[in-house]
């Protein structure tokens, strides 16, 4: 059936015949209840930044067509356009998912949506799928007063709390923090942590609140990764190599894993959705490494590499180049970890079924350094596969090809003048494959009102990335 | 904008297509507001000298930097090149801008 304007029923859907839930809060009582109720995504949010363009604006976030029946299929639909310039949409989140599904009259209803570079907020009320509209905007100064800047991961917290992990302080530099906002009104209220330790750097964070857990990554001080991507910036030891443990209900600091060479950039983390679980993986984008971390019996933390990516010669490059892992994504049944190379220009699948032993299972090449495939349907691949998104039932895997304005334009100078772009590939999970849909190509190049980067995808409902079970 | 040869200064803006613009920027002004007041579209990022987007080459003339331009290296900052969103002329000035300069300057790593 064709549905342009989807009701907000059918895309919004809270947990349809669970008897034994009391209330109706949003989100689903169980992972498992999200993978097989969820029904297909019909339509996707896209981060579609214009910073650093030849012809730069405002940027947008960027409303995709994904219900193959209709007749605007894989088509930007829509456009929410911000109101300044220069924010740098990169990361964003809902004001409630499954963590909040036992709270009654909560509905996951505004998107929170942080300029990277800016520090302004957006809060995006997107009741009406295909017509969201801006209600709020945090001003940067609001966000500066707290000493923090640079806002990325956006979490929302059992408890009316929004949590967005911040990268540096009102300056631009170390240390980073966490802001938390009011779930109802988005007011700041202030920051989350209440004692920070030895954490400086700060990038993505996941949280278990069931096992009182949250564990953050590092990327580096924004006046350093903003301006672009510095080897000499990486030997004096300005990026991260550590993730931190931190106590969820206390908001402490516990313990640091320190990576070393081994986890250089570890930027996204992914514990299990299962919340009886208590591990999880970081893909370390510059060791193009994944790290597997797991809670030992005596409470502290612990730390192995599970898969270990080498660099590759290229007859253009003078040095050996790094595969650069740069977002990694788990299924919801936590059976599959998918990655980027956003450099090398593939995407790989894993089954993680026995979680500290990945078994490669398939892998896309797509643009980048070494794909044979450098078109589809004729059209150029600006870029590489990079931020991915997975279908809730698992048969879907979407990615954008952008990473951040000013290392795109170091390695993928085009895509500053024409865009990037968004794929697909059907997923087979139980013959554990998948396979590039050459059917399926949003150009952002083509965007009303010009040439777009795009980044992180979701859909209404929820997704792969957007929701945690308490 | 104050139009007064006394409490402004000529600011032209080359890119590298050969495209080139002359705006007038006045006194502790800076060029990325100078350049929005006259609808001329430059990248800008931050708005507070941290993040780059906005860096530009000095070819001539003088500026100075409102704030610690925190996004600029001192090899960067010594060979010529101006962060616009807090830099204001204190001569008329001539400068290389475009979004290819970021990258320009950062280079490639492996290439």
């Amino acid at each position: 059936m064709s549905t342009d304007k989807p009701s907000t029923k059918s895309e919004h859907s809270s947990h349809g015949d669970h008897d034994h839930h009391e209330v109706e809060g949003p989100g689903y009582p169980t992972p498992a209840a999200m993978r097989t109720e969820g029904r297909r995504e019909k339509t996707a949010y896209v981060m579609a930044p214009r910073v650093g363009m030849a012809n730069d604006g405002p940027d947008f976030v960027g409303v995709v067509d994904l219900d193959p029946e209709s007749d605007t299929y894989s088509d930007i639909v829509d456009t929410i356009e911000m109101p300044n310039k220069g924010d740098e949409l990169h990361h964003f989140g809902w004001n409630a998912c499954s963590s909040s599904c036992h709270a009654e009259g909560l509905s996951r209803q505004y998107l929170v949506v942080p300029g990277q570079r800016s520090s302004r907020i957006h809060i995006i009320d997107a009741e009406d799928p295909r017509d969201p509209e801006m209600v709020k905007v945090i001003e940067p100064e609001e966000v500066f007063e707290y000493d923090l800047s640079a806002p990325h991961t956006v979490h929302c917290v059992p408890g009316g709390k929004i949590v967005v992990s911040m990268l540096g302080d009102a300056e631009g530099k170390l240390p980073g923090g966490f802001l938390q906002l009011d779930q109802e009104d988005f007011s700041i209220e202030g920051r989350w942590e209440t004692d920070r330790g030895e954490m400086e750097m700060n990038y993505d964070y996941w949280y278990q609140p069931r096992h009182d857990v949250l564990i953050s990554s590092e990327w580096a001080a924004p006046n350093t990764y903003y301006p672009g991507f510095d080897l000499d910036d990486v030997e004096a030891g300005k990026y991260g190599n550590s993730i931190h443990v931190w106590s969820w209900e206390d908001r402490e600091h516990i313990q640091t894993l320190e990576f070393g060479e081994q986890g250089q950039i570890p930027l996204e983390v992914r514990m299990s959705h299962n919340p009886e679980e208590t591990q999880g993986y970081v893909g370390a984008a510059l060791s193009s490494n994944i790290i597997r971390f797991y809670e030992r019996d005596d409470g502290t933390w612990d730390w192995d590499v599970v898969i270990d990516e080498d660099p590759r010669e290229h007859e253009d490059w003078d040095m050996p180049v790094p595969p650069l892992i740069t977002d990694i994504l788990l299924s919801l049944d936590d059976q599959y970890l998918f990655f980027s190379n956003w450099l090398h220009g593939d995407v790989r699948m894993y089954d993680v079924s026995d979680s500290a032993n990945p078994r490669l299972v398939d892998q896309i090449w797509a643009g980048g350094l070494f794909s044979d495939r450098q078109e589809v349907q004729g059209t150029e691949i600006r870029g590489a596969p990079q931020m991915l998104q997975l279908s809730r039932d698992g048969r879907r895997l979407y990615w954008t090809t952008s990473l951040f304005s000013s290392w795109d334009n170091q390695f993928f100078p085009d895509i500053a003048e024409e865009g990037s772009l968004m794929l697909k590939a059907d997923v087979y999970p139980e013959e554990g494959r998948m396979e590039l849909d050459e059917e399926f190509l949003v150009d952002f190049g083509d965007a009303p009102g010009g040439p777009a980067r795009a980044h992180e995808i979701r859909w209404p409902g929820g997704d792969c990335t957007s929701d945690v079970w308490q | 904008m104050v139009d007064d040869d006394e409490e402004t200064h000529a600011v032209e803006l080359c890119w590298s297509g050969g495209r080139v613009e002359t705006i007038r920027v006045g006194r502790g002004e800076t060029v990325v507001d100078a350049a929005e007041t006259a609808e001329v579209a430059v990248p800008y990022g931050c708005l507070y000298g941290v993040c780059g987007t906005c860096i530009a080459e000095l070819l001539d003339g003088e500026m100075t930097h409102r704030r610690s331009p925190r996004a600029l290296k001192d090899r960067t900052r010594e060979a010529g090149y101006v962060l616009l969103c807090i830099a204001t002329p204190e001569t008329d000035c001539r400068l290389r801008v475009g979004h290819d300069i970021q990258a320009e300057v950062v280079g490639t790593p492996w290439k």
